[in-house]
């Protein structure tokens, strides 16, 4: 097994950072692709970030009312090791897209 | 997740003019068989900010349910007319009523529970739900308010304020007034003078929610913390004094930016709907 670990995205328009208000998912939790993991709110707007994949919750940065910057550690996961060498391909440079998106620290395996 | 058709903005002449409103149906993966959800966004927020980001589309179509989503007038991808008039919350009522029967909504049957239409609304779009809900009874089936307010907080804003501040930085003393525009302007993608016009329509159509009350069963909704809905409990009262259904809930700890992506709020309004 291996760890990825996600960082609070990129927001969009100049955001830095964002509060968590509730976590969706603990630890030990198995989590599908696309499920709710956390509501955070910045000083625009909340939103809700769904998983970027599947995978058995480790860790959870943060509580409710705790700030976190936009590249912090948000949330790892634990996935078999075939799965996190496929996302270690995935290039790190992204177009921007309007859909806000976890992505993958890649350097952490 | 979501099949979505319809596209760019919605063409259907109403009165006369194009009312350019972008709307957009999605489709459930696994139909449940109920009406269609209409979803109507608040002031200085758009369809995507306060139903896409914030996980209700996605949990709406996970309930099987088909969502008609629209940008009002000068928000999100919706035209910003030049004319007045179209930005009339009575204007915006009629288009509503054709984006809803354009996207195969059908006048409510007993005992066909995909006739009609349910709709949830936030702030402003929950003024609009309850004035859609008591002109429209024989399409609307129930509805959810998010933030609602006996009052219309945007009736109160200070129009010349607030154009003194655009045009030379003027500070702007209504604390209410210098909110609603900060909350606009945070936006690059606001078009901040159609805003103004919708500002200027509503003042002169301002909400008066016991002039027209629904009668359909209603979920109040609204954070604990949320001081734009503080008079909650006086629109239910209104309701109930009408003889309707009035349900609500009240979400601890939140205010009026992050009640809508609260949990408590979507699983509430799945289940009041759901029927």
């Amino acid at each position: 097994m291996a760890e990825i670990s996600f960082p609070l995205p990129d927001l969009g328009e100049g955001l830095i950072e964002a509060t968590v208000l509730e976590w969706l998912v603990s630890p030990g939790e198995q989590v599908e692709r696309n499920q709710p993991l956390v509501e955070v709110e910045t000083t625009k707007s909340a939103v809700e970030l769904p998983s970027p994949q599947a995978g058995k919750v480790v860790r959870i940065h943060g509580g409710p009312g705790d700030k976190i910057n936009v590249g912090e550690p948000l949330i790892v996961f634990e996935v078999p090791d075939n799965t996190a060498g496929i996302v270690g391909t995935v290039p790190t440079e992204e177009a921007p897209k309007r859909r806000v998106r976890l992505s993958a620290v890649l350097d952490e395996d | 997740m979501s099949g979505r058709h319809t596209g760019q903005q919605h063409s259907h002449t109403v009165e006369g003019t194009d009312p350019q409103l972008h709307v957009e149906v999605h489709e459930p993966k696994n139909d449940a068989g109920l009406r269609p959800v209409l979803l109507l966004h608040g002031f200085s927020s758009s369809a995507k900010l306060n139903w896409e980001d914030t996980g209700w589309l996605a949990a709406l179509l996970e309930a099987g349910r088909r969502v008609i989503t629209v940008d009002l007038p000068g928000h999100g991808r919706s035209g910003a007319p030049e004319d007045m008039d179209s930005y009339s919350p009575s204007r915006i009522r009629a288009d509503l009523l054709q984006i809803a029967f354009d996207a195969g909504a059908r006048p409510l049957r007993d005992g066909d529970s995909s006739s009609g239409l349910d709709v949830i609304g936030y702030s402003l779009g929950s003024r609009l739900a309850w004035e859609f809900g008591a002109t429209q009874h024989e399409l609307v089936h129930r509805l959810v308010l998010g933030g609602p307010n006996t009052a219309d907080p945007l009736a109160e804003f200070d129009l010349l304020a607030a154009q003194r501040y655009l045009a030379d930085g003027t500070p702007i003393a209504d604390e209410s007034t210098a909110g609603l525009l900060k909350m606009a302007q945070l936006l690059p993608s606001n078009n901040i003078f159609a805003l103004l016009s919708l500002v200027e329509a509503i003042k002169g159509e301002p909400f008066d929610p016991a002039e027209a009350v629904p009668h359909v069963p209603m979920l109040l909704v609204a954070g604990e913390n949320d001081e734009r809905s503080a008079t909650l409990p006086d629109l239910a009262a209104i309701g109930s004094k009408a003889g309707a259904m009035v349900e609500q809930l009240i979400l601890p700890g939140r205010n009026h930016t992050n009640a809508i992506t609260s949990r408590a709020f979507k699983q509430g309004a799945i289940s009041f709907l759901a029927v």
